[in-house]
């Protein structure tokens, strides 16, 4: 029984005993607990368990079927283990800040989004790791239907448009997979494992057309489910709409798993079809639009909901610049993003949350003066605006300064290419979200008060998860190394620079 | 040559850094635990790393490396320092500043309410400064500007209850990102030409035999653009033009702030990068002309605004303004002349010469600001002040020392001989500059005996004027000592014992001389007659004092190339993006079903009429279609 | 002369207006009528083949003695039909086929 094994049956456990009617809040939170130290265990313990061994660590393989070959296979190498830790930080967070007035059902939905998302990042079997994602996508549809804000008729409409966009990108995925599964399934019968597939990948690689093809689909199934432009329309309402664990579990981790699938399927197994001309321009079209686009019309909002959720949207444009980069330091840099960005996103919409549930309203042109009784919210914020927006010291600058550098790799050369054109316009980015952050924060904590809306800091009970979020962000930022030497020679096998 | 000291070790360097993060971080965390402590916590920090700078003056030149940060095989960012002449001067300024100004806010800050968080911010400024002046390599010369960004940001906003603090602080970080955005791509670039090494020393050798030596003759515009990529970063830090409506806003932190941040080190950092990265400019005489030009501009035009102003912190924000203005455009200059003429550049540099005195005498004119302030109970405007020399001697005695060193007293004074080197390389390089930098002397002398006049001579104009005392000793010795270090630095011997880079003086332009000293007589004069005596502002150009409606013409900028774009935009996305993508699919869903619920209506004619279109197509199939396909 | 093609164009206008009828006509009983006029239209038809159809000087007798076997079971038809049509109106209190839509879903 592979740890990893009981890091994803633990949340579904969880789920079970508090429907069956266990204690809520101290089964989930519990349960979180005991997660979360388990991977901090695998990750000091990573070094020791990986040494000398290509591939995965902490393996372990139950077979489903046989033909087609489907195994319920784990394995951590350090991608997958950086994000299991985003994904326990994260759910933890989620689990400890819902309120006692809110019903069963909140963690219930919770650690199941938590359990899919682990178990697919976890997974080494590509039917598992669809199928885990499905899992993740169901809870959200119904938490978002029932117990979304706004008025009934508004948030079941945001829960249909949500799953059926997100459904038809999975099927779009799906297609994608099942491509790959038939071209690189060596052996006479059909194999999902992923090992199995990579090293057929190896021996016949497909010629490059046919490359730049399926990894077109690949990206379009899973952008729809990254929100990339553009086929990122379900994201912001969803976010704005859903209850407040949703929206961070979400946003801060099953959001990364089209960019984990991009970087653990696509790219390993079609390494030339991403660099094809037609295949990177339009992938830098198509960021381009997240940052730019979405950029401005983050600016245009006029809530704090509105205006997180569409920031997360717009950066997911600097993580898909790492992806077509695809150098080595550009990747790992897209990693530690992803990282970075769960964590600062998963705060900040901790923060609305209970902003929300205080005052009643996150209309900036509302809120005002609320740095002067609630000192350390403000402080928490702040920690989760400028990470977002790429302050130095904390963890989101070390990625985009990878991804940037990364991208500008060509040495010797004095002419700009298509990608480099492309991050000298991301760039500005950089300052629409300091714009879009600094209004927020001006209208919001600086300031007179406004009449009647006081808000008071939270107790330090429910202050520690947030803290625990703003801590990681500024040891990962001031250390970036530490989660970067996880990341052995995953990510060298793809594209050279 | 001062004979060589004992080994720099990455010891001290490191433990200069770190000191007063981990002392805001102790803050940060702690201050309920803590309480009056922090301040003198966050003083005896400041101090530590005054003590420590010293001990760096008498060190080796040397290159050592303090903390990891990121590395991937052979790519590295990693916190390395620099220590050579110039960082060890501009520590020295940093340090000694700062520590006066930490004394000073002692005082200041007394009956804030927020005294311990702005001692907190002062400590991560002080990190921050420290990180910027160390940096071997310009991705950790990055990290740390924005982190002086991050500190301005709080110590301008401290009273964030005024809305105009909020907004001030706002503006300084966003003008800043502007600047920030250049500064990236200049260094993009720079790293990509350089095969992946931004280091100061890597550059230099990169420029003078590597791979950009060549790139220098051949690839002029790449050259060019990454200059001024590089140059961005020193336009928002040191508020040029056009990227200067940061500074005088920033007058809404409390004066201690200005004094450190605005007049004496963050600002300073524009220069001090431009001049550490000397070679880059050499490299592109283009752009060189424009930093000169822009510099000079800058200058010239705060030194106008600043000839309107009413507010004693005003004044002194577009004095610095303009005198940053003659720092770059001194950059510009050598930059022009060093290429023209194809040789080395000495040890010495008048832009950083000018930044070395200018601190010490401008931090000592706002902390002075500071002092008056305190003393009418926070009254600002100068109209209102008046007669101060008989109620505070000190403060008149030490700001008159700064007055006279900024207009530059020939001969006496700091600032004369560092705004001749600056006026003799203009007058060599480019002389339509030269009589830009003369004209400017003249404001600036203008100006200053304006605000002295009004502010110290004749009679008090309000009741708190007539009240005003000298201010308390805590908040008094900093002047003092300032004065002091002003005074002392009109000597070569006490500026060689610092560090300070001191140009070669140039071969005694007569010219030089007679020009700068024929400005400040017609300036000082006209600035005495004019406003002895009086008791409102004779002159009344509208154009000056309203700052050249920048901040009215950008807000008109950013509100419709920023705010009616994002709503364009926003109408665009969503009548487009999302009506294609997922409106319109949605649209011919329900239509299609709208149509196929015939099917399930249960009207018998319906299905008598499929049935009979059915057969018709089946009939039509089996005759005329399939006996073409051969069955 | 009258040729075959005469006799089926005419069947054939029969039956299409028999068909169109059943169509779009609203009564069930005018609906019944239409679907006779089916079946006459292929009576006709079956007329038209036997009396064209000629064998050794005389018309080829199966066809028409198809159209007897066609007769009788359209009478058949219409006694067991039109019972169906008066038990409906007996449920539905009418002859509009509209109210008939027991199929729906």
């Amino acid at each position: 029984m592979s740890p990893l094994e009981i890091v994803i049956l633990l949340p579904l456990l969880a789920a079970l005993a508090i429907w069956l009617g266990a204690p809520a809040r101290a089964t989930s939170v519990g349960a979180a607990v005991i997660n979360l130290l388990i991977v901090l265990g695998l990750v000091f313990g990573f070094q020791a368990a990986s040494a000398g061994k290509a591939g995965f660590a902490f393996e372990s393989a139950r077979i489903v079927l046989d033909n087609p070959a489907i195994t319920f296979g784990v394995g951590a190498d350090g991608v997958a283990l950086i994000l299991t830790l985003l994904t326990s930080l994260v759910t933890l967070a989620a689990v400890w800040q819902i309120g006692d007035d809110k019903p069963g059902i909140y963690h219930i939905s919770s650690l199941l989004i938590a359990a899919g998302a682990l178990g697919a990042f976890l997974s080494t079997d590509v039917f598992f790791l669809y199928a885990f994602h499905e899992l993740a996508l169901i809870p959200t549809f119904l938490m978002i239907g029932l117990y979304g804000h706004g008025e009934p008729e508004h948030r079941k409409a945001v829960a249909w448009k949500t799953t059926i966009y997100l459904g038809a990108g999975s099927l779009v995925l799906l297609a994608g997979l099942m491509w790959l599964v038939l071209e690189f399934s060596g052996g006479g019968k059909l194999t999902f494992d992923l090992q199995a597939l990579r090293a057929q990948a190896a021996l016949t690689p497909l010629p490059v057309e046919k490359q730049a093809q399926i990894f077109f689909v690949l990206l379009l199934g899973f952008g729809t489910l990254v929100s990339l432009f553009p086929l990122h329309s379900w994201a912001a309402p969803a976010y704005a709409t859903a209850p407040t664990p949703v929206a961070m579990l979400h946003s801060g981790v099953l959001k990364k798993f089209g960019l984990y699938g991009l970087l653990r399927i696509a790219l390993p197994l079609l390494p030339q079809g991403a660099q094809v001309a037609w295949v990177q321009e339009t992938l830098l079209f198509m960021l381009l639009g997240n940052i730019l686009v979405i950029g401005l019309v983050t600016i245009n909002q006029k809530r704090l909901d509105d205006v997180l959720a569409n920031s997360s949207v717009m950066h997911m444009g600097y993580i898909f610049l790492g992806l077509a980069a695809g150098t080595e330091i550009a990747l790992r840099g897209a990693v530690l993003l992803m990282f970075a960005h769960g964590v600062s996103i998963a705060l900040l919409f901790a923060l609305a949350g209970r902003m929300r549930n205080q005052l009643g309203t996150l209309e900036l042109n509302k809120l005002g003066g609320l740095g002067e009784h609630a000192p350390a919210f403000t402080v928490l914020f702040a920690f989760g605006a400028f990470a977002s927006i790429g302050l130095p010291g904390l963890a989101n600058f070390a990625g985009e300064v990878m991804v940037f550098v990364g991208s500008f790799m060509n040495y010797g050369s004095a002419s700009f290419g298509a990608l480099q054109w492309a991050v000298v316009v991301s760039l500005w980015g950089v300052v629409m979200s300091a714009v879009y952050m600094l209004r927020a924060c001006r209208n919001i904590f600086h300031g007179s008060a406004m009449t009647g809306l006081f808000m008071r800091d939270p107790a330090l009970s429910q202050r520690l998860p947030l803290i625990m979020l703003a801590a990681v962000l500024l040891i990962v930022g001031c250390c970036p190394w530490l989660l970067l030497n996880l990341l052995k020679s995953d990510l060298a096998a793809v594209v050279a620079p | 040559m001062t004979p060589p000291a004992q080994e720099t070790s990455a010891s001290l360097p490191t433990l200069l850094l770190l000191l007063p993060f981990l002392t805001a971080l102790s803050i940060l965390i702690g201050h309920k635990l803590l309480k009056g402590a922090s301040v003198v916590l966050s003083i005896a920090s400041a101090a530590l790393c005054f003590v420590i700078s010293l001990m760096l003056l008498d060190a080796r030149d040397s290159a050592p490396i303090l903390l990891p940060f990121i590395e991937i095989g052979k790519f590295r960012i990693a916190l390395d320092a620099l220590i050579d002449q110039q960082s060890r001067g501009m520590m020295f300024i940093v340090t000694s500043i700062g520590l006066l100004v930490h004394l000073f806010s002692l005082g200041y800050m007394k009956d804030d309410e927020g005294k311990v968080r702005f001692f907190g911010s002062l400590s991560l400024f002080m990190f921050s400064m420290t990180g910027i002046v160390l940096a071997g390599n310009l991705f950790m010369m990055f990290i740390f500007w924005e982190l002086v960004g991050l500190s301005s940001y709080l110590l301008i906003g401290h009273w964030f209850e005024k809305p105009s603090a909020a907004e001030a602080c706002k503006k300084a970080f966003l003008t800043n990102r502007i600047g920030d955005f250049g500064f990236m791509i200049g260094i993009l670039m720079l790293f990509m030409a350089n095969h992946g090494d931004v280091s100061f020393i890597g550059l230099k050798s990169g420029f003078a035999e590597g791979p950009l030596h060549e790139m220098t003759q051949t690839h002029t515009t790449f050259m060019m653009l990454a200059a001024l990529g590089i140059f961005m970063g020193a336009v928002g830090k040191s508020a040029q033009f056009p990227l200067h409506v940061w500074l005088p806003d920033a007058m809404e932190g409390p004066t201690p702030v200005s004094a450190l941040i605005h007049a004496a080190t963050m600002v300073a950092a524009g220069v001090f990068m431009l001049v550490r990265c000397s070679f880059v400019i050499e490299a592109s005489p283009d752009a060189a002309t424009i930093i000169a030009w822009i510099g000079g501009l800058t200058a010239l035009m705060a030194a106008l605004m600043a000839t309107q102003q009413n507010d004693i912190k005003r004044v002194l924000a577009y004095s610095t303004l303009s005198q940053l203005g003659y720092m770059v455009m001194a950059v510009g200059l050598l930059a022009i002349q060093v290429s023209v003429s194809h040789h080395e550049a000495g040890p010495g540099h008048p832009a950083m010469f000018h930044l070395y005195t200018h601190a010490f005498f401008k931090a000592m004119l706002f902390l002075g600001s500071g002092a008056i302030i305190y003393a009418c109970h926070h009254e600002q405007n100068i109209w209102k002040m008046g007669g101060l020399m008989k109620h505070m001697p000190v403060t008149f005695a030490t700001f008159a020392i700064g007055t006279a060193s900024l207009m530059g007293v020939p001969f006496i004074t700091s600032g004369f001989w560092s705004k001749e080197s600056i006026l003799g390389v203009g007058f060599e390089a480019c002389r339509p500059l030269f009589w830009v930098g003369v004209f400017t002397a003249m404001l600036t002398a203008f100006y200053m005996t304006r605000m002295f006049v009004i502010t110290f001579l004749g009679k008090p104009r309000t009741e708190n004027a007539h009240h005003a005392v000298e201010a308390p000793i805590i908040m008094v010795l900093p002047l003092v000592v300032l004065a002091a270090l002003t005074v002392l630095s009109t000597f070569e011997s006490f500026n060689r014992l610092l560090a300070a880079m001191i140009p070669n003086h140039a071969e005694g332009h007569p010219t030089v001389m007679i020009a700068s000293i024929a400005a400040l007589i017609i300036g000082s004069g006209a600035g005495f007659f004019l406003y002895k005596g009086k008791d409102s502002d004779p002159l009344n150009i509208k154009l000056f004092a309203n700052k050249f409606y920048f901040d009215e013409i950008y807000a008109v900028i950013v509100k419709v190339l920023q705010d009616q774009l994002a709503w364009v935009v926003t109408g665009l996305e969503r009548m487009f993006v999302d009506g294609i993508v997922a409106r319109l699919p949605a649209f011919i869903a329900v239509r299609l079903g709208s149509a196929a619920r015939v099917l399930t209506g249960g009207h018998l004619q319906a299905y008598t009429f499929l049935l009979g279109a059915g057969v018709l197509m089946v009939i039509y199939l089996v005759v005329f279609v399939l006996p073409q396909l051969g069955h | 002369m009258i040729t075959l093609s005469h006799y089926l164009i005419v069947s054939g206008l029969l039956f299409a207006l028999g068909l169109a009828g059943v169509v779009a006509r609203r009564n069930i009983i005018i609906i019944y009528m239409c679907l006779e006029m089916m079946l006459s239209a292929a009576n006709l038809t079956l007329v038209a083949f036997s009396r064209f159809h000629v064998l050794a000087g005389l018309p080829d007798y199966s066809a028409q003695a198809l159209v007897f076997f066609t007769i009788t079971v359209a009478a058949a038809e219409v006694a067991v039909g039109l019972a169906i049509i008066v038990a409906l109106y007996r449920s539905k209190q009418s002859v509009e086929v509209e109210s008939v839509t027991k199929l729906q879903g």
